[in-house]
């Protein structure tokens, strides 16, 4: 090893070889694309009734303003526009929105077994949910009902009552972050067993929402969700900076420039926002933020300028696919196919990282 | 809920109802493509002489036996919205929960389509419930005819009963892994009441499920099996530990019955009335259904 | 690799400050620094000047103190009494980014949660001069060569910096702070857990470094023998206080030794 040796051309060397080193985003991004479109076209094209794919893609072209002749029934154009069309759609938001919740988690929590609900997002949702179940209000506007603004809020209070809670005790704010939402999401998860409980017929409702799902999917709905996953993800993305220089620790980050305590509090409040309105359309799916920024690191590695955006893609990919092949036998809760999916991949990443985690 | 049907003419059109969650629901004409989310609203609609306008159902239709045949619209899962959509109906009779309104319903409005929500917690909720019904697709008269008929039943099983003493009853709607039964003020236990007995039920309006040691307390005379169809048979309670302590095991007065009749809130409930007060009162007589 | 020569030579070279005009206000002033923690004192009446160019070792018992000088000098100890300032304005005045790219502190242990290549690890230096949006542009991609270069690192350059050896990974994050291009290195135990010829490695670079680039050297190190022999200026700090600050051989003397470790000094040869 040559010791501060000042050679003639030893940087352009090394700089030639950071290029070859350097990985494939443009390829992961075309992909997704890909994979994405194909699935939003599926997800379209297929249902429990069978609608001929010339309809399909007539009912598309003339909704986009192409002068195509109508030789459909109504009936197929609600099923595709009304049904179809924004459930894969709102597929897509949320699996984005979940993925970019998570890669801003792990990186946040420097954990690589965080996902978007380890914070008590998930619970405070389903609390939230769950009272909106029982009690005895009808609410009701533009197609969202009481379910959806209660689970949104309830996500949101759990995780500022964690944050809150976290600052008051004395240990190392990664860790008080962790444990402290663990608590409280065992607490809220008390709470929802309770409201279960008492809820007698609406049960069924509260599982319903639970399981989680797209079945309920509707303009208003994604019109509503959209916007704020999508600003989420991009203010999160002008964030890359600080998610980066985080990877190797509080100090480190601080002693590159970073003003840690405010970037963990921006961090953290557009990952909930973003993970509240995901989790507000449609319920609780597991798996996708997890899963998905580790595939995406391991093939354009941890640079979170990377991670976000291609996440986001990955996961609305991955998600409209999981919907798809959720819908198609009868209406599997999708949940279920990330899990099925997702719990093999999630152990390979756990062998992995006892291999190598601790530096 | 809607008011009770005076004697009305001939179906008018357009028509605005309020439904069982305060819904108010207008129907423009004369529905002629219905589609039913549930058994009961299944059986009121065939039964009001609507069958052939039905174009969906449930998979759980079991009657009468025309009904299993029409194209699964909803599962015990929910509604399959795009057979829902694809069935084009012009009207859907829903089962509601007595919370919010479920998610399928909103969705459904959101199309456009006429939703009737109908909860009926007790007896004369069914019978205004029919009637809803009756003036939804068009059957009015016929309704009314049809509830007059089971209300004169209703009473007449109520008289009947009423001569003799109402044993203390236990209707079972299950026993594992928990004891089921009527919650208080909920239907099952409304039936009980007008078939002659005095209802046990589980001392909340929210609880299905009661410890052993409440059942035992109560001590039931009688005991009605509703989860006869599902298996359990009139020994199998006789040996069940803990249970040969009460009068009604005692005295052998464990009785079957078709849960379907006494608990579907539609055109048959006078039938499990009657099938209901027989389990109570075995020897009772009952005026027998007009032909 | 170049084997180093440890002779009195080194030792004895000046720290190669080049009398610049205007160089005096330069570098660190602390003035009566004094700093307390939960009732404890954990630094007092500390004024010392520390050239921009110089090579300092502190040294120190336990709890002397010494991290928490490190602290106050990279500005994360904004509670501290008395003056501390840094090329003549205070250092609580400096943004954060500002101070980033004057100063670079290199960590001790560090762990990583996902994998990370040797590159991207030492790309985290640029972070106080990137781009927020754009990334890493050709300047960026330039310091990054040189940092890899200069730490003696080419070869690791592709693997997960998760899998090299304590001595290769120091030397990884040694590199992350040579890109951020600062003017002062400042060093926290940096051969805690290293072997002879690591240490010696890493001594004889940040040398260089100072020598011949000019680069500020500080450091915080807990074995006397190799700070006297790499190191042209030693402070030694005891219970809060700077016991003494000078060449080493008039700091490590067998009282002051006996006195601040407690221990015999022919056991570090002096």
């Amino acid at each position: 090893m040559s010791v501060g040796a000042a050679t003639e051309a030893p940087t352009a060397v090394h700089i030639g070889r950071l290029e070859r080193a350097r990985r494939r985003p443009l390829a992961l991004a075309l992909t997704a694309l890909a994979a994405l479109g194909l699935a939003i076209v599926a997800g379209v094209a297929l249902g429990s009734v069978s609608v001929p794919f010339g309809d399909t893609i007539a009912v598309l072209a003339q909704r986009l303003g192409w002068p195509v002749a109508t030789t459909w029934p109504e009936t197929t154009q609600v099923i595709v526009l009304d049904l179809r069309l924004p459930r894969v759609l709102t597929a897509a938001v949320v699996g984005a929105g979940l993925a970019v919740a998570g890669t801003a988690f792990q990186g946040l929590l420097r954990n690589p077994l965080a996902d978007p609900y380890v914070l008590g997002a998930a619970s405070g949702a389903a609390l939230g949910a769950a009272i909106a179940v029982i009690i005895p209000v009808s609410v009701a506007w533009l197609g969202f009902g009481l379910v959806h603004a209660l689970a949104f809020s309830g996500a949101l209070i759990a995780v500022a009552i964690v944050w809150r809670l976290a600052r008051t005790t004395s240990l190392s704010s990664l860790t008080a972050l962790l444990l402290t939402g663990y608590a409280v999401g065992s607490l809220l998860a008390a709470g929802l067993s309770i409201a279960m409980y008492v809820s007698g017929a609406q049960l069924r409702q509260i599982v319903f929402y639970l399981l989680g799902g797209f079945s309920g999917a509707s303009w208003p709905q994604l019109a509503a969700a959209a916007p704020l996953v999508v600003l989420g993800s991009i203010l999160l993305l002008l964030r890359a900076r600080s998610l980066n220089a985080l990877l190797l620790g509080e100090e480190t980050a601080a002693n590159l420039g970073i003003d840690v305590r405010r970037e963990r509090a921006i961090i953290l409040a557009l990952a909930s926002l973003v993970t509240a309105a995901a989790v507000a359309v449609s319920g609780l799916i597991g798996f996708v933020g997890l899963i998905v920024p580790h595939v995406v690191r391991l093939i354009v590695g941890p640079d979170a300028r990377l991670v976000l955006p291609l996440s986001a893609l990955v996961g609305a990919a991955f998600l409209t696919l999981a919907d798809l092949v959720a819908r198609i036998p009868g209406e599997l809760p999708v949940g279920v196919v990330t899990a099925i999916i997702g719990a093999p991949f999630f152990l390979v990443i756990l062998r992995r990282a006892r291999a190598g985690y601790e530096v | 809920m809607a008011p009770p049907a005076t004697a009305s003419p001939a179906a008018e059109f357009p028509v605005t109802l309020i439904d069982d969650e305060g819904t108010s629901v207008t129907i423009r004409a004369e529905p002629q493509r219905i589609a039913s989310l549930s058994p009961a609203n299944t059986e009121t609609v065939f039964a009001l002489g609507g069958g052939d306008r039905l174009v969906g159902g449930t998979d759980f239709d079991d009657y009468p036996a025309e009904a299993a045949a029409l194209p699964d619209l909803a599962t015990y899962q929910g509604v399959i919205m795009e057979q829902l959509v694809a069935a084009d109906p012009d009207l859907v009779l829903a089962l509601g929960d007595g919370g919010q309104t479920p998610p399928d319903v909103t969705r459904i409005r959101e199309l456009g389509i006429p939703v009737l929500v109908l909860y009926p917690e007790d007896v004369p909720e069914v019978l205004n419930d029919i009637e809803l019904i009756g003036q939804a697709i068009g059957e009015g008269e016929a309704a009314a005819a049809m509830t007059d008929d089971m209300q004169a039943r209703i009473d007449a099983i109520s008289a009947a009963t009423a001569a003799v003493s109402q044993p203390r009853t236990f209707y079972e709607l299950g026993a594992e892994p928990e004891i089921y039964g009527p919650a208080d003020e909920s239907f099952v236990a409304d039936m009980v009441t007008l078939a002659g007995g005095e209802p046990i039920t589980t001392g909340s309006t929210t609880a299905f499920s009661l410890p052993l040691e409440r059942l035992v307390t109560e001590d039931p005379e009688v005991i009605v099996l509703g989860d006869a169809n599902y298996g359990t048979k009139v020994e199998d309670v006789a040996a069940r530990p803990g249970w040969e302590v009460m009068t009604a095991v005692k005295e052998g007065a464990i009785r079957p019955v078709d849960d379907i009749i006494v608990t579907r809130p539609g055109p048959r409930l006078a039938d499990g009335l009657a099938a209901l007060a027989l389990a109570i009162h075995p020897d009772i007589v009952l005026p027998s259904p007009a032909p | 690799m170049i084997a180093p020569t440890i002779d009195h030579a080194d030792r004895a070279t000046a720290p190669g400050v080049d009398p610049t005009p205007g160089a005096s206000t330069d570098g660190y002033e602390l003035e009566g620094l004094g700093l307390t923690f939960g009732g404890r004192t954990i630094l007092s009446e500390v004024s010392l000047h520390i050239g921009a160019r110089e090579r300092v070792a502190i040294l120190g018992p336990n709890g002397a103190g010494k991290s928490s000088l490190l602290r106050v000098l990279t500005g994360h100890a904004p509670d501290h009494r008395g003056s501390v300032t840094l090329d003549g304005r205070a250092i609580a005045s400096y943004g954060r980014d500002a101070l980033a790219r004057r100063l670079a502190v290199v960590p001790g242990e560090v762990s990583l949660p996902f994998a990370a290549r040797v590159e991207e690890v030492v790309a985290l230096g640029r972070v106080p001069h990137e781009d927020p949006l754009r990334g890493l542009r050709a300047a960026d991609r330039r310091a990054i060569g040189e940092a890899i270069e200069q730490a003696g690192i080419s070869d690791l350059v592709g693997r997960d910096a998760r899998r090299l050896s304590l001595g290769e990974r120091q030397l990884v994050v040694l590199a992350m702070a040579l890109a951020q291009e600062p003017r002062t290195l400042i060093l926290d135990e940096p051969t805690v857990h290293l072997d002879l010829r690591h240490q010696v490695e890493v001594m004889t670079l940040l040398v260089g470094l100072n020598e011949r680039q000019g680069v500020g050297i500080l450091a915080v190190l807990h074995d006397l023998t190799l700070a006297a022999h790499f190191f042209p200026r030693l402070i030694l700090l005891d219970r809060g206080r700077v016991v003494a600050d000078g060449h080493p051989d008039d700091v490590l003397t067998t009282e002051r030794i006996r006195a601040v470790y407690g221990v015999d000094p022919a056991i570090i040869g002096r």
